[in-house]
């Protein structure tokens, strides 16, 4: 029985882990165009999330909120990038961290004012009466957000590797100034990433809703383990990330089981510091050669 | 010197007094308050501020430091009945054994990995505060007692008083630790970490340090508030206070006490601007005035980018208009913290006192302190011996880089007292050599001898602390220190003084034979005369001289100069080779790695050229030149003159 | 085709270009030779807009160009293969190919169809590039680096290509394949601004040289007429 109940937490807890996943792509996705990422991304998914809710409330059917929503998130990383991120870049400075931490911080109280601070539930099609499968249950819900998340890191990673506009990523990556030197301006390509980024991180959204309820504070844990997902597995690492958020997801899921449900946070923090000092490119990442 | 001195130190005690004794002309226990958040803020932004500003990292546990700080000093008094005192001192101990452990894992890391790490803590420690129950009473707070003062009551004017003593201590303390070689250190760590190691100073140390000082001020600055406060709550220290305490700092001004006062009063005072309407619109017109000047101004004159002067136009135009719009500005307080923050961040990096100290300095025409005479060559680098003995021997050397073999077997012996050049095509790997010997990189085989005995392997600040030192060919000074300060940094020798010691002040006098050791260094290469000067404004000439002086502060048996030539102008490089010369003959054993043959061939006792990682010749420069296969591989099949920068080159 | 007009530029506050004016006709090589730090690479640099003239005009086929981005300038016709070579490390050779096209294919879907007759010209001239075609650019020796940048450059189709040190760190051997490459870039007509070191070789090949010092064009001319000025000839021809 015992071993039933565990395998119940590590696999409903491996499906949060997979929203996790989808989170730390986003970060990946600007990381490897400008070794930034948005501090923000949170909020990001948050507001993301309210806004597909008051698409729901308008009356749109579900299948064109998922665009709309997506759209939406594309929408602020845009703005994310313009506002927060450019400047600091062209100056070579850090200054994107904190900017980046400030727009988050004016999204989450412009959600709270506009929406409100109570958690609202997220209706959705998608049932979530469970199947057992080997006496583990699972919801069709859960598995719509298994879908949801490869189907979308599937999708642009066939973009970066099959599209000449993919491989313009690749190549700001490896070599800011020879990319532009071909004609590719790295500034739309960052551009780009972070829209793509704040894509993702609205797929996130509307795929975690129906199961967190939304509401202001919905991704603030969420995106404390996206980062240590990112993190851990590398910030320049693909598919690692899945792995890796599988993992932390069953972990934590197990923690709050044994320990406590307020120490869920806990595994992912402390995987997260121990991952930086002894692995600080990640389990899957490449290590860098200082140079002088 | 006194008009400066009375000035700086003037306006310091006028404000003490100031603040010491508007609880006597004003009986108002909401004053107080304020008064005392101030004081307390003022160290807990004193103490971010080395991680912000001197160390350059973006530091987001400083809220979780002064939750910490809190809860020791309250569990403190409640379970373990400590005074006051004791209780401070466990809340700055907490800070800095915390700070200390959590700069372990945070060291090898920069930019936001350090964020992230930072960002993780607080998370942890909010979540340690309210899920251990049992000792901190969770999310029902915690009720502290702020305890008697050696059986006196202390009422909130004399907490206020004992607040205000600590702050001035800190700053004393401080402004103590960042003008000594303490403070250098940290921002030559925040400049260049690998010059840093080169220079024998040690980033690990002074990181850990900086970072655990800054924690512990946080720590003591929590003890304060739980004793201010009597009553804590986890949820006070989250997210929303640490982009509030760094709202404090930026908007206050970096590297400058006076600008985490200034941001300590802002932030205190904040709650209040936002509870009156009348004074929101006030204050936003005027930050919206400000901005318009500004970004107009930075436009005319070109200084900022577009970008620069109309993103603060418009946060300072969105509050000033959202407060019409909305009912209730409280609901929307962090929002206006962020538009504040964002028109800061954006439009005046430097801060207010970073602005204001331009001004004042120019208003005052303070003079900085008059510098000593430059100590006396001999005294500074002592004549070693060049008895032509083998100084340094690298046996069957080897790195691999992958499958790239950068350095494959080299073996060569660099004899005491002389000028070895090292020679060879690009990609020949002198450049690795020269970074495997001075610990950049671990060999991937081989030995490096110096002495007879072995180098420390991988460790560039092992390497320099046993007496090689080296330039870069890829210039690493300490770009926003000055000349003097540059080779101050690296200086060997010549402090001694315990902490306890410079944290009082007491340590002037090293100080002053450091600055006259380091004169002598700039006077060698031709610098005496812009010591003052910050590295990154020196010519690029001037800035390849800086980095030899800096590299003889360390007073090297061993020197290595990688390209000094590179990218010099003709006359650059003539002084180039005098004062090479002038090394030699101190009897300092040069490692010379250049592509100007006729430099070589000036200097040079000895040469070694590689090829494809190999030694392919070895001699004295005249029959290196002669060999056939240095001809095909490097000087080119055409002569002499064909070679690349065989012309002393007239850039 | 290009048309470089008193040209200013730096690095911070030091001012490598003071006042370089220099003439790339269609259909000729031209070489621009100097000392290290004479301001070539700057120069190079200035053109393609890596980096921002402070003072002077660029014109590309006689519309301006100076101030702009690299990537615009890049969509002109100007292809810089840069010193170092600069190609895009982990990715295939064929990418890195297609990448040097990248601003007159189609982003999306169909690139590698409509660059199919250009890619075959590029292998044709470097037999080596197309064995290595799946290989990571990374991996390749230095001589295979330095065609792939050059092939890279011819994919753009360009009006004017920039040749940065093609020789720098390249064995004697490669030196004299890659000058042969040169050749054959001049008989299939593309124009070309060359900076060597080897200014001896440069100046077979050439049709025109400039030589730099300190920031500006000292001496220009046709080689013969640089081999009969006895200060260039005993300076850089030895």
């Amino acid at each position: 029985m015992e071993s039933i109940i565990i395998a119940q937490m590590a696999v409903s807890g491996a499906f949060m882990g997979l929203v996790y996943a989808l989170i730390a792509y986003g970060f990946q996705l600007t990381y490897a165009t400008s070794k930034s990422i948005n501090f923000g991304q949170g909020e990001l998914v948050m507001v993301s999330a309210f806004f597909s809710l008051t698409l729901i409330t308008v009356g749109l059917p579900y299948w064109l909120v998922v665009p709309g929503g997506l759209f939406f998130g594309a929408i602020l990383g845009l703005f994310v990038e313009r506002a927060g991120v450019r400047l600091a870049l062209e100056q070579k400075s850090e200054g994107w961290i904190l900017l980046t931490i400030i727009i988050g911080l004016f999204g989450f109280s412009a959600a709270e004012n506009i929406w409100g601070r109570d958690d609202r539930p997220f209706p959705t099609p998608i049932s979530s009466d469970s199947i057992q499968v080997f006496g583990v249950s699972i919801t069709p819900l859960e598995i719509s957000v298994a879908i949801g998340v490869l189907a979308v890191m599937g999708l642009i990673e066939l973009f970066k590797r099959k599209t000449l506009l993919g491989k313009a990523f690749e190549a700001v990556s490896a070599d800011r100034d020879a990319a532009e030197l071909m004609g590719v301006s790295a500034t739309r390509t960052i551009m780009l990433s972070y829209g793509l980024s704040g894509m993702v991180a609205a797929m996130a959204g509307i795929l975690v809703s129906p199961i967190t309820t939304v509401g202001p504070t919905m991704a603030s844990a969420l995106i404390l383990k996206a980062f240590s997902v990112a993190v851990v597995a590398g910030l320049d690492s693909g598919f690692g990330v899945v792995l890796i958020g599988l993992f932390l997801g069953a972990l934590e899921s197990l923690a709050s089981f044994y320990i406590g449900s307020g120490w869920r946070e806990a595994p992912g923090l402390i995987l997260l510091i121990l991952a930086l000092a002894v692995r600080p490119n990640g389990v899957f990442g490449k290590a860098s050669i200082r140079k002088v | 010197m006194w008009k400066r001195l009375l000035l700086i130190r003037g306006s310091e005690l006028v404000a003490l007094a100031l603040l010491a004794s508007i609880p006597l002309a004003v009986d108002n226990s909401y004053v107080l308050g304020l008064l005392t958040l101030l004081a307390i803020y003022g160290i807990l932004l004193i103490g971010l501020d080395v991680t912000v500003g001197y160390l350059g990292q973006v530091n987001l546990a400083q809220a979780a430091f002064l939750g910490l700080g809190a809860y020791a000093a309250g569990l403190s008094v409640s379970l373990l009945g400590f005074g006051i005192f004791g209780a401070l001192g466990v809340s700055l101990l907490v800070g800095l054994v915390l700070g200390g452990l959590l700069a372990f894992p945070a060291l090898r890391l920069e930019g936001p990995q350090f964020a992230l790490a930072t960002l993780s803590f607080s998370a942890l420690t909010v979540t340690a505060l309210n899920e251990w129950e049992s000792l901190t009473g969770g999310a029902q707070g915690l009720h502290v007692n702020r305890p008697d003062f050696f059986g006196l009551d202390v009422n909130a004017q004399g907490f206020y008083w004992l607040c205000l003593i600590l702050l001035a201590l800190v700053w004393m303390a401080m402004r103590n630790l960042l003008s000594s070689q303490w403070g250098r250190a940290f921002e030559a760590l925040r400049d260049s970490p690998i010059a840093t190691d080169a220079m024998g100073v040690g980033t690990f140390r002074h990181k850990v340090a900086g970072f655990a000082l800054g924690s512990a001020l946080g720590g003591l600055a929590g003890g304060l508030y739980a004793f201010n406060f009597e009553y804590l709550q986890p949820q006070t220290y989250v997210y929303d206070l640490m982009v509030i305490l760094l709202l404090g700092v930026v908007l206050g001004g970096r590297k400058s006490l006076w600008g985490a006062f200034v941001g300590a009063s802002l932030i205190a005072l904040l709650p209040n601007l936002l509870s009156n309407w009348l004074l929101f619109e006030v204050i936003s017109a005027l930050g919206l005035t400000v901005a318009l000047a500004a970004g107009v101004r930075g436009l005319m004159k070109k200084t900022a980018k577009p970008f620069q002067a109309i993103a603060p136009i418009i946060a300072m135009g969105l509050l000033v208009a959202g407060g019409f719009m909305v009912e209730n500005t409280e609901n929307w307080r962090k929002a206006i913290f962020a538009l504040m923050l964002f028109a800061v961040v954006v439009g005046l990096p430097e801060g207010l006192m970073g602005f204001a100290s331009r001004f004042l300095a120019r208003l005052f025409r303070i003079a900085p302190p008059a510098l000593p005479a430059p100590a006396g060559l001999n005294t500074v680098l002592t004549a070693k011996a060049a008895d032509g003995k083998a100084l340094l021997e690298l046996r069957n050397l080897k790195r691999y880089f992958g499958g790239v073999k950068a350095v494959d077997g080299v073996s060569m012996t660099v004899r005491a007292g002389h000028v070895h050049g090292l020679i060879g095509p690009n990609g020949s790997g002198k450049s690795t050599a020269v970074n495997v010997i001075s610990g950049l990189y671990a060999p991937t085989a081989g030995e490096v001898l110096l002495h007879g005995k072995t180098l420390p392997q991988g460790s560039l600040f092992k390497v320099a602390r046993v007496g090689v030192s080296r330039t870069f060919q890829n210039l690493q000074l300490f770009g926003e220190l000055t000349a003097l300060d540059n080779v101050m940094v690296a200086l060997k020798g010549v402090y001694r003084s315990p902490l306890p010691l410079v944290l009082l002040g007491l340590a002037q006098g090293e100080e002053k034979r450091a600055q006259a050791e380091s004169l002598a260094l700039l006077e060698l290469v031709g610098l005496k005369d812009q010591a003052r000067k910050q590295a990154r404004d020196l010519t690029y000439g001037a800035q390849r001289f800086l980095e030899i002086a800096r590299a003889l502060a360390r007073k090297p048996d061993l020197l290595i100069l990688d390209e000094p030539a590179a990218g010099l102008a003709h006359p650059d490089v003539n002084n180039l080779v005098e004062i090479i010369k002038r090394i030699h003959q101190r009897g300092i054993t040069i490692v010379l790695i250049e592509h100007h043959m006729d430099v070589v061939s000036e200097l040079c006792d000895a040469v070694t050229v590689l090829d494809g990682g190999q030694v392919i010749a070895e001699g004295t420069p005249d029959e290196v030149k002669r060999d056939p296969k240095v001809i095909e591989a490097y000087l080119g099949v055409v002569s002499e003159a064909e070679a690349p920068g065989a012309i002393p080159s007239p850039a | 085709m290009l048309v470089v007009e008193n040209l200013h530029a730096g690095y911070g506050t030091s001012e490598v270009l003071v006042g370089t004016s220099l003439e790339v006709k269609q259909g000729t090589v031209v070489a621009l030779i100097g000392a290290n730090g004479a301001g070539k690479t700057t120069t190079m640099r200035a053109i393609s807009g890596m980096l921002k003239p402070t003072k002077g005009r660029v014109l590309l086929d006689g519309k301006p160009v100076q101030g702009q981005d690299a990537s615009r300038i890049a969509r002109l016709g100007l292809a810089h293969a840069p010193e170092g070579r600069k190609v895009f490390g982990p990715l295939s050779v064929e990418d890195n190919l297609l990448l040097g096209a990248y601003s007159r294919l189609p982003l999306f879907f169909g690139f590698r169809s409509k660059a199919a007759h250009e890619l075959e010209r590029v292998y044709d001239l470097f037999p080596r590039l197309r064995e290595r075609r799946q290989q990571a650019a990374g991996t390749l020796s230095g001589g295979e680096q330095q065609m792939l940048a050059i092939g890279r450059a011819l994919m753009a189709k360009p009006k004017v290509m920039l040749l940065d040190e093609p020789s720098m760190g390249l064995a004697p051997v490669i030196v004299q394949e890659v000058f042969n490459t040169i050749r054959r870039l001049k008989e299939a007509g593309i124009t070309l601004l060359l900076v060597e070191q080897f200014a001896k070789s440069a100046l077979e090949v050439a049709d025109y040289a400039y030589v730099m010092e300190r920031g500006c064009i000292a001496v220009e001319g046709s080689p013969a007429e640089l081999h009969k000025n006895e200060r260039v000839l005993a300076a850089y021809l030895g």
